[in-house]
């Protein structure tokens, strides 16, 4: 298995508080990387470590085989794209202007996008399925629209690495599915490496080709999702008692055991 | 989202409006002079050299060396100063702030009317002063709203109101030891915001710094797009947003306290012009910055020229633009209600 990133002994506080202490784990290359973890446990902290909006205390971070500290920060920018949590704009940009906006580590300091700029941000809207977008006001469409005009921006910016912050925040039903299933199909089409921080366990045993969980600041167990998705992991990682339930022998999915009882 | 007139149509409508401003600001005043009578003064400025010089017309006179400068000074002073406010608006990623709001004019301003009051203080040291105060007030706000750290869009107009008063007490404290009859009249004229002090000296002075900043701005354009969606995705799309922000905070407010320390408080440009803008070219800072910039540079040379030809006397020209600016930002508000915008 080829390795796109790289992350070993990291260490993370903020002022004396540790967050993260001696994360260790690969990423292969066009593989789907679940981080599981409570609220507060560090998992944003760790992907912004990642590409380094954060400076780890201790730790090394390899980008297909290149130390991060050894590269600038547009040469980050241009190995590894981030998916925000949640953004909403002050200023009523265009979706297409936002876009767009993944060609920044491209260009000269006082470059501005041009043709061809926009067309690779036409390109990945239309991979995406949702050219429609390009000229709505990215204030104005729904939470599930403005996460796919983010991620073809971070599909414009780097086709490297792609950190994607909670990306099911805030969507419905269906479009919690809808969007996992495209990042899969990109992860799968283009070669692309998610690492993906997320907070429903189950979407991680449908979607994750691997899982990472993360327990005071450590990593408590990581490994392929079947592998590492098994009750005793759950029930410790959550501090609770779930029962597993068995979808068609493909996919096992958890339920709080309260639920499973009380449910008549 | 798709404007109905072009980018290049807009500049070119605000570029010749520019113009016709300018002809009519020529024209306009106590001193008649017609269109004629300038083309007729340059024909013989640029014939007789050095020597047209020495065979001026009283109102010739008045047209080349008060009038002409402080036309062109308004221009300056009125792209600097809307610029600027955008610029702010970006860094902050709040539509809501201004120079006048983050404090920025009321430390320039206490700045040179120290300035103007110190004994030996020469024209440099009114500039510098004024400079200086102004980055003291916007790093007092910025450094304010950040200890605070609670909802950042108010809590910064709420520190700009802060250091905005501290500024204005100071101010009044200037005032209190100003020789009641040298000094305390120029500078409340002064305070109120006018061009009457504009000559070709301050003019000449001031315009190479004004166009360089201007022209970085508009060179940077499109990485301002990138500074406001703030720090974390600044850092993600390859930025270094706090040594950006440090390098335009001082250049913007350069451009403030140079337009300060000649023409006064000039409120509200700073404010309304980037919103103005921002509604006929959208938020993209490439495009919208130069439409800023001839959109200020139109307003203040409109409102000079009615402040010093409207009334028999003149009034100073900040309360022409409070006049007006303060209704149109009213509307600015209630029409833009419900958008996100605020």
């Amino acid at each position: 298995m080829d390795i796109a990133l790289e992350c070993r002994n990291l260490c993370f506080g903020y002022g004396s508080k540790a967050v993260l202490s001696d994360l260790s784990f690969e990423v292969g290359k066009g593989r789907f990387y679940a981080i599981l973890g409570r609220n507060g446990s560090g998992k944003t902290t760790l992907l912004h470590c990642l590409n380094r909006i954060l400076v780890p205390d201790s730790g090394t971070i390899l980008v297909q085989g290149r130390d991060i500290r050894t590269l600038s920060r547009n040469g980050i920018a241009k190995c590894i794209g981030l998916v925000p949590q949640e953004h909403m704009d002050i200023f009523p940009f265009s979706v297409l202007d936002v876009v767009v906006m993944g060609r920044t580590p491209f260009l000269g300091m006082t470059e501005r996008p041009g043709e061809r700029d926009r067309d690779m941000a036409m390109d990945a809207l239309s991979a995406l399925n949702a050219e429609y977008l390009a000229h709505r006001n990215f204030n104005r469409i729904s939470g599930g629209e403005r996460r796919i005009a983010l991620l073809a921006r971070a599909l414009t910016q780097a086709t490297g690495v792609m950190l994607l912050d909670e990306p099911t925040n805030h969507l419905d039903f269906n479009n919690q599915y809808r969007l996992l299933a495209t990042i899969k199909s990109l992860c799968r089409k283009k070669d692309i490496s998610i690492v993906a921080s997320m907070h429903d366990p189950n979407m991680a045993a449908l979607f994750a080709d691997a899982v990472i969980m993360i327990r005071d600041g450590k990593v408590m167990a990581k490994g392929p999702a079947r592998k590492v998705m098994i009750r005793e992991n759950i029930n410790a990682l959550y501090n609770t008692d779930v029962t597993p339930v068995s979808l068609n022998g493909n996919a096992t999915l958890f339920f709080p055991d309260t639920v499973v009882r009380e449910v008549p | 989202m798709k404007p109905r007139v072009s980018h290049k149509g807009i500049l070119l409508l605000l570029v010749s409006g520019l113009a016709a401003a300018l002809a009519l600001a020529a024209v306009s005043g106590r001193v008649s002079l017609s269109l004629a009578d300038i083309l007729t003064l340059t024909r013989k400025l640029v014939a007789g050299g050095g020597d047209g010089l020495a065979e001026l017309l009283p109102n010739e006179q008045v047209f080349l060396w008060i009038r002409l400068p402080r036309c062109f000074m308004a221009v300056l002073a009125g792209a600097g100063l809307a610029v600027s406010g955008a610029v702010y608006q970006a860094l902050f990623r709040n539509p809501l702030v201004s120079p006048d709001i983050l404090g920025v004019s009321a430390g320039c301003t206490f700045g040179a009317a120290l300035g103007l009051m110190l004994p030996l203080s020469g024209f440099g040291t009114v500039h510098l002063l004024s400079f200086g105060c102004g980055i003291l007030a916007v790093g007092l706000t910025a450094g304010l709203a950040r200890i605070i750290a609670v909802k950042p869009l108010i809590v910064l107009v709420l520190a700009g109101m802060v250091v905005l008063s501290f500024f204005n007490a100071l101010l009044m404290v200037v005032k209190y030891f100003a020789d009641p009859y040298n000094q305390l009249p120029g500078i409340i004229f002064w305070v109120m915001g006018s061009l009457t002090r504009v000559t070709w000296t301050n003019t000449l002075f001031m315009a190479p710094f004004a166009l360089a900043g201007l022209g970085v701005f508009i060179l940077l354009g499109f990485r301002l797009n990138i500074l406001s969606l703030g720090d974390i995705q600044a850092r993600s799309l390859g930025l270094n947003p706090t040594l950006f922000r440090r390098v335009l905070i001082v250049i913007s407010s350069f451009l403030v306290a140079i337009s300060v320390s000649t023409c006064g408080q000039i409120a509200w440009i700073g404010l309304i012009i980037p919103h103005m803008a921002r509604t006929l070219t959208g938020p993209a800072h490439e495009k919208m910055l130069p439409v800023t910039a001839l959109l200020g540079a139109l307003f203040l040379l409109l409102a000079d020229t009615a402040a010093r030809s409207l009334f028999s006397s003149e009034i100073p020209v900040g309360i022409i633009t409070a006049l007006t600016g303060a209704p149109i930002f009213a509307f600015l508000l209630f029409k833009n209600r419900g958008t996100g915008w605020i």
